[in-house]
């Protein structure tokens, strides 16, 4: 049973009388006990929006969410979830140990497991010496990885990264990618978005790509690049938003021709 | 309640971190301060000027905190993105407004006490005892900014931060002015307009009321029936713009 279903999302925003932006269209997935799901796609192509809607953020327009048989605005659902948004802001007047306390006492965690946790996680996504320094004096890089650990206070069963490798040198990247094969082991399921393709290839088990509010094509990476005859993942990538593209123009085309 | 005052407290040290806090502190006790000089142009003796000046200070400085506190309270955290963090979080919508007022209303405490504390220390320096009188003002007079706190909170919900400044300024002086309001409507003769008028007049909330400060600087008793029934009157006007705030920030996409 999935730890996660999506059925028919969709999300369209209302921008005037006569304007409208369909930026999520009847979307459907899955996403397993103990898997990396990774969302693919280019800038706009729906990835934050879907994410903001699994969490409760945005209200869907059409369609449903289920995560472990609670729906996505269910206090019990959250309470299972980790989640790392894109370029994270925080409290800039907090310390790393402050920003993991003050969410910890929001899952209603004790004194002496937010303590634990703290320690644990600092040391984790080292930054175990910051000591009393306030966000506003971290790097982005050390905003990231602060993040990273905020998202993981309350030991969630379900992780939902949003870009989480954006401002990393190469070697925060590497490191933040082993965490997430570590956390993999260590039975948490994670979602992750991202639009770097050699970061998803090395850590998903399963993909999905997104365009335009469209999802595109999921699957495990192996068979999609049997089933698209692609070398690689960006091979796979490039020839299925062309793919799409081409097959929108030309409904595009003879819409305009009927008409 | 956990959550809440997780919410509440975090509220109060982010605006205990901002400078407007403290520059409305400042200029208000220099305005307190700088009273008893005044008492040389007014025909008046300078515990009543001292009593008058602090009172209007209390209430005009702690209406901007409040006004500003609660726009920042919502918009603050959707404008920095911290709003998404908190949202994923387990915690409701209503647990998110109820934090956020309970915070505010203890800044606009801290603001409202020390400026009280330095009133009746400036009142004591002159020998003069601080009566009972004193307090039933600044009592109502805090009641007063919770009310102007809320409403500002309940607009910021789903208006713009221009409109809600501008707005809940716009309410604050209206609501002290409800008496000219009620001149003007009885005045009317005109039914469309008296029934506009009276309809206006019930929704806008009296500020008048709490302003018992001609009062007490001339010496007169107000009655605790008066301060109970008013402070009742703020506290249900609270609650009803706690509850539309609740309301809008359910259906509110950030």
């Amino acid at each position: 049973m999935p730890l996660l279903k999506v059925t028919d999302l969709s999300k369209v925003f209302y921008l005037g009388r006569n304007r409208k932006v369909v930026a999520l269209n009847k979307v459907n997935f899955e996403v397993e006990d103990g898997e990396i799901f990774g969302i693919l796609g280019p800038n706009g192509s729906g990835k934050t929006t879907c994410l903001k809607l699994l969490l409760g953020i945005l209200f869907p327009t059409e369609g449903e969410i289920d995560i472990m048989g609670k729906s996505q605005f269910d206090v019990e659902a959250k309470e299972k979830i980790g989640f790392l948004p894109e370029n994270p802001y925080y409290y800039e007047y907090l310390t790393g140990a402050e920003v993991l306390s003050f969410y910890g006492r929001l899952f209603g965690m004790s004194k002496g497991l937010i303590k634990d946790r703290t320690e644990y996680l600092l040391k984790l996504v080292n930054l175990q010496d910051t000591g009393k320094l306030s966000l506003r004096h971290y790097s982005k890089g050390m905003l990231e990885r602060i993040g990273l650990a905020s998202s993981l206070i309350n030991d969630p069963k379900i992780l939902i990264l949003d870009e989480p490798t954006t401002g990393l040198d190469p070697i925060g990247c590497k490191e933040t990618r082993d965490l997430l094969i570590k956390l993999k082991e260590a039975g948490k399921t994670i979602l992750l978005s991202s639009h770097f393709l050699s970061e998803v290839e090395r850590v998903c088990s399963r993909i999905a790509i997104f365009h335009r509010g469209n999802l595109l094509t999921t699957g495990v990476l192996a068979d999609l690049l049997n089933q698209y005859q692609a070398e690689n993942l960006e091979d796979l990538f490039v020839k299925t938003i062309e793919t799409f593209d081409s097959a929108a123009e030309k409904e595009k085309s003879e819409t305009a021709a009927v008409q | 309640m956990g959550k809440v005052w997780v919410i509440a407290s975090n509220t109060f040290r982010e605006a205990l971190r901002k400078k407007t806090l403290y520059i409305l502190l400042v200029v208000a006790l220099v305005a307190i301060g700088t009273s008893r000089f005044f008492s040389f142009l007014a025909a008046q003796d300078e515990l009543k000027m001292i009593k008058d000046v602090s009172f209007a200070t209390i209430e005009f400085f702690g209406a901007i905190l409040a006004i500003f506190t609660a726009i920042g309270a919502v918009s603050g955290e959707i404008e920095k993105k911290t709003i998404y963090t908190l949202l994923s979080k387990p915690i409701t919508r209503r647990n998110f407004i109820l934090g956020k007022f309970v915070g505010q209303s203890l800044i606009i405490l801290l603001n409202a006490v020390l400026i009280s504390l330095f009133f009746i220390g400036l009142l004591i320096s002159k020998k003069a005892v601080p009566d009972i009188e004193i307090y039933k003002s600044l009592l109502l007079i805090y009641v007063e900014l919770l009310m102007i706190g809320s409403i500002t909170l309940a607009v910021a919900t789903f208006a713009t931060d221009a409109f809600n400044i501008i707005f809940s300024f716009f309410l604050f002086i209206v609501g002290n002015l409800t008496v000219y309001f009620k001149q003007l409507v009885d005045r009317t003769e005109n039914i469309v307009f008296k029934g506009l008028g009276e309809m206006v007049r019930t929704v806008i909330p009296n500020y008048e009321n709490f302003n018992i400060r001609d009062q007490v600087v001339v010496g007169v008793s107000v009655s605790w029936k008066y301060i109970g029934q008013t402070t009742l009157y703020g506290l249900i006007y609270i609650t009803i713009a706690v509850l539309i705030g609740i309301y809008f920030f359910q259906k509110r996409e950030v």
